[in-house]
């Protein structure tokens, strides 16, 4: 499987007298779905911060509202008070410099496309020359494990696969910050565990790439995470935020068999279910 | 219902019909000093549709026209299912008929018009003899597909219960394709309603058609614009009829498509 | 193959031994001789051209507008709500109710077929395109939205593939109504093309019915014809969405 080599970018993010802006700043973020008769609070009260390079995992239980968070945060929705910056800006619309990752791989690709052509409209939108693009395509192509789909349609790959298309594509225009909501939620156990190391190998090429990654796993936010976001039970409020002190690089077998492992991954589960440990 | 409920209603239906009462509103005023004989002002042409068609009305045009298409279409609907079924039992009937079924379903139905012009002469069983045809073929080829279309499962599933033959084309095959026979109904309505039109334009002495031809031939161009009119509101009146018994009919299949989408 | 023949075997014999009336069915074989002769003569395939110049253009013209006017429509929801009432009323007033209007306006010309075909390829189509592109998957909208493909691109790019189902099923259809409207528009509107040619032959009495039939085979090859195309155009133009497809979910 092929290493992410992207070029190391400069930081925009920081700001003169050195000190760093977070990333992303969110706060008391608060959204409610206007219903027909009255409404539906989403997420209460939301604050936290992403520093650059940080992998930060928001968990929550189902219904939580981490969709709605997530589609505030990149800007795909407005938040009905609070708010979140981008490197500072408040986010209004999408950043050019933020990509997304659905849940839903089979929809998210465009399936009149093949898997050359989705990838490459980000970058004819970003109006990036045709020698580069090819260029760019096959790096990224290359760094997800897929380098031969290119003439082939989404459709006709499986869902991992179909999924690190999705990962490549949101990487492609390298982006500052990467949002994936639930990218791993529909494919089978063993898939799922490449596609966590190849989030991991892709940020350890990559230490500018600021990755959120919302899920409703436990154990896959403490494997994965720098530190965890817990939200509340529906109508989410952040219940802690939990540092994730486990050794770098991380192994499925090794990491999982850490008995750190086991007391955080425990410490978040009582956070997400609201209950307390029996002695 | 609450009076907020019945506000939102209203909103709700005034949203949605604006913009139609205002393009009637705008043919109005466009059209009241109008001097062409082509296009005679709306106020007259309503004037006179009250003078021919409204309940004291002196032309019956209509009534020969809908007995027609009611009893054209409906030996087509129950001709078209009958004969589906059977072609859906007896596959080999099915293979060798199929080339000459393709060819009648999408030979544009007019064309035999002079033919049985020829046959029937001039007159009901004429208007009638074309309408039953013309609508047979989608009916037809649609409820075939529908019938073939049986979810395997389905059929498994009845004959682990031990379900007869018939039974299982009564309870089962025939139920699952009726979505679709509806389909084919639908679009054999719109086929029959040209054919009903065309029919006694070319041929009758009586009915809608023969009347707008004789408005036309007349140089009466306000009563034409009536007949069009009428045409319009009986267009519009079926298609409501038919999919309010379509909603009512296949209430289980638009309940478990909106259970399936909303999931 | 096998099975025309036995169909074609089956009306001689029925005509021939009259088991059916011989005055008002013509045999196959005075049909196909009638046919035959037509072959060569240059009038023949004029004629054919005819009809398919008017069911071409008029398709052509209706769908066209559909097309750009229900991309309108359907990208904003104030104008699907306010438009589908008018939409749904002049789709149902058949469209030969405005033949008559049309021939007196235009007389027996091609504008007089185009506008009739077009008005009954257009409404249809029309409400196909809307429904279409208000079914726009909204994660298919939020993954554009994110790789900041917008305006005229997103249109050409995503809008339209995704509602190209919808349109196609629509354009089959359409092409199948503009056919018969065009026909109509012969029989009636007096336009040159098969269907007036199938009626001079009904008129010129009994001796001429086998070259009414003889059209009326023609036409029927036509309709073949020109729906096969269709089918073919779709298959290659919708590969990518032949294992998702639904014609039934995308008819209605
Ligand atoms: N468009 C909407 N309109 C109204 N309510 C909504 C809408 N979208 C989501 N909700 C509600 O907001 C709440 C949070 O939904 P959300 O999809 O954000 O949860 P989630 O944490 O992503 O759940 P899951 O783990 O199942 O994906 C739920 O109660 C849901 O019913
Ligand atoms: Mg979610």
């Amino acid at each position: 499987m092929g290493e992410a080599t992207a070029p190391a970018r400069d930081r925009p993010g920081e700001v003169a007298g050195g000190q760093a802006v977070p990333v992303l700043e969110v706060r008391h973020l608060r959204k409610a779905y206007p219903l027909r008769e009255g409404e539906r609070l989403a997420i209460e009260d939301v604050t936290f911060e992403v520093a650059r390079g940080e992998l930060v995992c928001v968990v929550g239980p189902s219904g939580a509202g981490k969709t709605t968070l997530l589609r505030c945060l990149s800007g795909l929705m407005a938040p009905t008070s609070g708010e979140a910056r981008f490197e500072g800006e408040p986010i209004r619309s999408v950043p050019q410099g933020v990509g997304v990752v659905f849940q839903d791989y089979s929809r998210s690709l465009f399936p009149w496309f093949t898997v050359e052509k989705n990838l490459e409209l980000a970058l004819k939108v970003r109006s990036m020359g045709k020698e580069a693009r090819g260029e760019r395509i096959a790096q990224v192509l290359a760094a997800v494990g897929l380098p031969e789909v290119g003439r082939r349609y989404p459709w006709q790959l499986s869902g991992g696969m179909q999924q690190r298309v999705a990962i490549a594509r949101a990487l492609s225009y390298q982006p500052e910050l990467l949002f994936m909501d639930e990218p791993f939620a529909s494919v089978d156990a063993q898939t799922r565990f490449e596609l966590e190391d190849l989030v991991l190998r892709i940020q350890g090429a990559m230490p500018d790439v600021t990755v959120v990654f919302v899920t409703h796993d436990v154990d896959e936010s403490v494997y994965l995470a720098d530190r965890v976001v817990a939200l509340s039970r529906p109508p989410a409020t952040v219940e802690a935020i939990v540092e994730i002190d486990l050794p770098k690089p991380r192994d499925q077998i090794e990491t999982r068999a850490d008995p750190r492992f086991a007391a955080l991954r425990g410490e978040v589960l009582e956070l997400v279910t609201g209950r307390t440990r029996r002695a | 219902m609450t009076r907020s409920g019945v506000l939102r209603r209203v909103a709700v239906l005034a949203g949605s019909l604006w913009l139609f009462a205002g393009l009637v509103a705008l043919w109005w005023v466009l059209s009241d000093h109008s001097r062409s004989p082509y296009f005679p002002p709306l106020r007259v042409i309503l004037h006179r549709f009250d003078q021919l068609w409204l309940f004291s009305g002196e032309s019956t045009g209509l009534d020969p026209s809908l007995v027609h298409l009611a009893i054209g279409y409906a030996i087509a609907a129950v001709a078209g299912v009958a004969v589906a079924t059977v072609l859906y039992a007896v596959p080999l009937l099915r293979e060798a008929t199929s080339p000459v079924v393709y060819f009648l379903y999408v030979l544009p139905a007019p064309v035999l018009i002079p033919a049985a012009l020829a046959l029937f002469g001039i007159g009901a069983t004429m208007s009638t003899a074309i309408i039953a045809f013309g609508c047979f073929w989608p009916i037809l080829l649609n409820a075939v597909d529908g019938l073939r279309a049986t979810d395997t499962l389905k059929l498994d599933t009845a004959r682990t219960l031990g379900l007869s033959y018939p039974r299982t084309l009564w309870s089962v095959v025939l139920p699952g394709a009726s979505p679709q026979m509806v389909a084919g109904l639908r679009a054999g309505l719109q086929v029959g309603i040209v054919l009903m039109v065309v029919s006694e334009e070319v041929g009758a002495t009586n009915g809608i058609g023969n009347f707008i031809i004789q408005a036309q031939n007349n140089f009466a161009f306000t009563d034409m614009w009536t007949g069009i009119l009428v045409l319009a509101i009986v267009g519009t009146a079926l298609n409501v009829l038919f999919v309010g018994a379509e909603r009512l009919a296949l209430r289980w299949y638009y309940g478990a498509r909106s259970v399936a989408r909303a999931r | 193959m096998l099975v025309v023949l036995a169909a074609l075997g089956l009306w001689q014999l029925l005509t021939a031994t009259g088991a059916l009336n011989r005055a008002s069915f013509p045999t196959m074989w005075s049909t196909l001789r009638a046919l035959g002769d037509q072959l060569t003569t240059s009038g023949f395939w004029t004629t054919i051209g005819q009809t398919v110049e008017g069911w071409a253009l008029g398709l052509a013209l209706g769908g066209t507008a559909a097309v750009l006017v229900g991309s309108a429509i359907g990208l904003s929801r104030l104008a699907s709500r306010s438009t589908a009432p008018v939409i749904e009323f002049l789709k149902a007033v058949p469209s030969i109710a405005i033949l008559p209007l049309a021939i007196v306006v235009l007389g027996t010309h091609l504008q007089m077929k185009l506008t009739l075909v077009g008005y009954a390829v257009f409404f249809p189509l029309v409400i196909q395109v809307v429904y279409g592109v208000r079914a726009l998957d909204p994660t298919v909208a939020d993954t554009a939205t994110t790789l900041q493909v917008r305006g005229l691109r997103r249109f050409l790019v995503v809008v339209l593939p995704s509602a190209a189902p919808f349109i196609a099923t629509g354009l089959r259809i359409s092409a199948a109504t503009a056919l018969i409207l065009e026909i109509v528009a012969e029989l009636i509107g007096g336009a040159p093309g098969l269907g007036q040619r199938i009626l001079l032959a009904e008129n010129a009495g009994p001796t001429m019915f086998p070259l009414m039939y003889a059209f009326v085979l023609v036409t029927g090859i036509l309709g073949i014809v020109l729906t096969g195309m269709f089918t073919l155009g779709e298959r290659r133009v919708l590969h990518w969405h032949e294992s998702q497809r639904n014609l039934r979910g995308a008819t209605r």
